[in-house]
């Protein structure tokens, strides 16, 4: 299980005025900025569960994986994951636990993708018997088998990825950090990267965290939802209780002379709203209908979840 | 232990796969340091058509000198340059994420992931002169001189990957590591001198700061003339304690480690 208790993280950064003065400046005097990268959040995530963590560049949700994964450490605050503190960096923990980002590899770039998982299998200290079993299964679901002998640099984008997953999974972890997964993919190798993710999730039950910008992913994959915004979980619960929750506004989508633009307003005072909107713009267009999860979720991390 | 042996068997595998599919560079690089010994050697040969002694060392003695350096100097960019060199790229690219979570250290990883095969050769061409110095000396020695050289030269390769390792490590505050890699190339000329000719504050920064002295020259020095037990103490200390920052500034570095953004 992973418990996170007021965990909280500050970067320290220089900042630097444009051109050689501002260069100049910066040697004899830094200006030091703090970042609120996380404040003082809390969380809990039970073994087999899945959540989708979501929210705009810069939220925070690298940062948090990028803790519990044991990469960086929190400022301040508790956490433990699998009963251990995560940035401790136990073998044990490391073991049990795995990481992927879709933006950078983690396989031998000039190798097959073969390679690489020998490695990981001394790595691991993965059995023979267990680590066969393991390649086949992999390369099987994600239907890889092919590419295995293939010099990963050779391979396209969405079979990468597909080892990149085969790589990170070859240990049998019992907590997975998925950051984006599915970014870069086109439409096939990110629903075939989905299907993969549910069927393990089913068969394998490990603790998964999902960060992604595609609703897609987050729809498919995560009953459970937390949303950030700078830093702040604004929501955390079920897609459908969002839906019910929020499931009595209406979204207006209105074209006027000037701009198209589309509000949220209360079921209660949509005739009013209406009404409103017609008196003082000239309305061309008209279109009032439920909100999209999408659009739920973009107002709650765009202006959180009180202020909406 | 064993598992990190079988763990470098798999390093040296994909560095020889991947170093034979650049043949010409494999080519090139083994000229290019062929033509750096070459240089080395004739540097010190034309200086002795001038004087018979050099730091003490009369020309034959100074050949295995500077056999020690070139093997300990040829060891080094075999197993461990090529990592150093992109250590910074992998601080500020955020690429060390990868290392962290896997259990295995991963100063062992970043220290030793690229096993230069380019460069092999030269351990091979390094070694051949070596053997050739200390076959045509021709003052009688012991095996257990010949053992003590090779011993305090395996631990003078241990004394410069701390240092070159402690000179790139600030990457982790300052992003760029230049400053102190070229502090280490101008300084690190010392290794290739007699500790003779060192004196004063000179000696005391060649022998104990940034101990280059202890490479090769007092290797050669046991070999040649042998050490006292307070050398060998001092030796010891400088490499046990150096052992001890690196460990400890790492611990520090990865305290400090904030990865790069996504």
């Amino acid at each position: 299980m992973i418990k996170v208790t007021n965990l909280s993280k500050t970067f320290i950064s220089h900042t630097k005025e444009p051109g050689l003065k501002g260069s100049l400046k910066a040697l004899i005097k830094r200006e030091k900025k703090s970042k609120l990268a996380l404040k003082s959040v809390d969380l809990e995530i039970q073994q087999g569960e899945i959540i989708g963590l979501i929210g705009a560049n810069g939220a925070g949700k690298t940062t948090l994986v990028k803790i519990l994964s044991g990469i960086v450490h929190p400022t301040s605050g508790e956490a433990t994951v699998l009963g251990f503190k995560p940035w401790e960096r136990h073998n044990e923990y490391r073991r049990q636990m795995s990481l992927i980002m879709g933006q950078k590899a983690q396989v031998w770039w000039d190798l097959p993708a073969m390679d690489s998982f020998i490695l990981l299998k001394e790595i691991y200290q993965i059995p023979e018997k267990i680590f066969t079993d393991n390649v086949e299964f992999l390369a099987e679901t994600l239907m890889v088998k092919n590419h295995l002998t293939t010099q990963v640099r050779k391979l396209s984008l969405g079979e990468r990825m597909k080892i990149e997953l085969m790589a990170a999974l070859l240990h049998r972890p019992k907590v997975i950090f998925l950051d984006e997964p599915t970014i870069g993919l086109d439409l096939s190798a990110q629903r075939a990267v989905r299907e993969f993710i549910k069927s393990y999730q089913k068969e394998f039950k490990p603790i998964t965290i999902l960060t992604s910008h595609y609703m897609e992913d987050i729809k498919e994959l995560c009953p459970r939802i937390v949303i950030m915004k700078e830093g702040e979980f604004v929501y955390d619960g079920t897609l459908s209780q969002i839906q019910r929750l929020l499931g009595e506004e209406k979204s207006l989508s209105v074209t006027t002379k000037e701009k198209k633009f589309t509000i949220s307003v209360p079921r209660s005072e949509l005739s009013k709203k209406t009404a409103e909107l017609f008196s003082t713009n000239e309305v061309l267009d008209l279109n009032i209908q439920d909100p999209s999860i999408e659009d739920i979720i973009e107002s709650i991390m765009r202006n959180g979840m009180t202020n909406r | 232990m064993k598992r990190y042996f079988r763990l470098y068997l798999h390093f040296l595998q994909f560095s020889f796969s991947k170093a034979m599919e650049f043949r010409l560079d494999f080519t090139f690089r083994i000229i290019m340091d062929f033509i750096y010994y070459v240089v080395n050697i004739l540097l010190f040969k034309v200086l002795f058509l001038h004087t018979n002694l050099i730091g003490g060392w009369t020309e034959e003695q100074m050949m295995i000198f500077i056999a020690s350096y070139l093997l300990v100097d040829a060891i080094n960019m075999t197993i461990v340059a090529t990592n150093l060199w992109w250590f910074p790229a992998y601080i500020n690219r955020g690429d060390l994420d990868y290392y962290l979570i896997r259990p295995v250290s991963p100063l062992f990883f970043l220290s030793l992931r690229e096993f230069s095969a380019n460069s092999f050769m030269n351990v091979v061409l390094a070694g051949t002169f070596f053997i050739y110095s200390i076959a045509s000396y021709s003052e009688p020695f012991t095996l257990f001189q010949l053992m003590g050289l090779f011993a305090l030269l395996i631990n003078g390769f241990f004394i410069y990957y701390c240092i070159q390792m402690l000179m790139v490590i600030p990457v982790f505050w300052t992003q760029s590591p230049r400053g102190f890699i070229d502090l280490f190339y101008s300084l690190g000329i010392a290794m290739e001198r007699p500790d003779r000719i060192f004196k004063g504050w000179l000696r005391v920064l060649f022998t104990v700061i940034l101990p280059f002295a202890l490479i090769a020259s007092y290797p050669a020095k046991f070999f040649i003339e042998g050490l006292e037990a307070i050398d060998l103490l001092h030796i010891a200390s400088v490499s046990i304690g150096l052992g001890l920052l690196l460990f400890f500034i790492w611990k520090k570095a990865l305290r400090s480690y904030s990865s790069a953004s996504s």
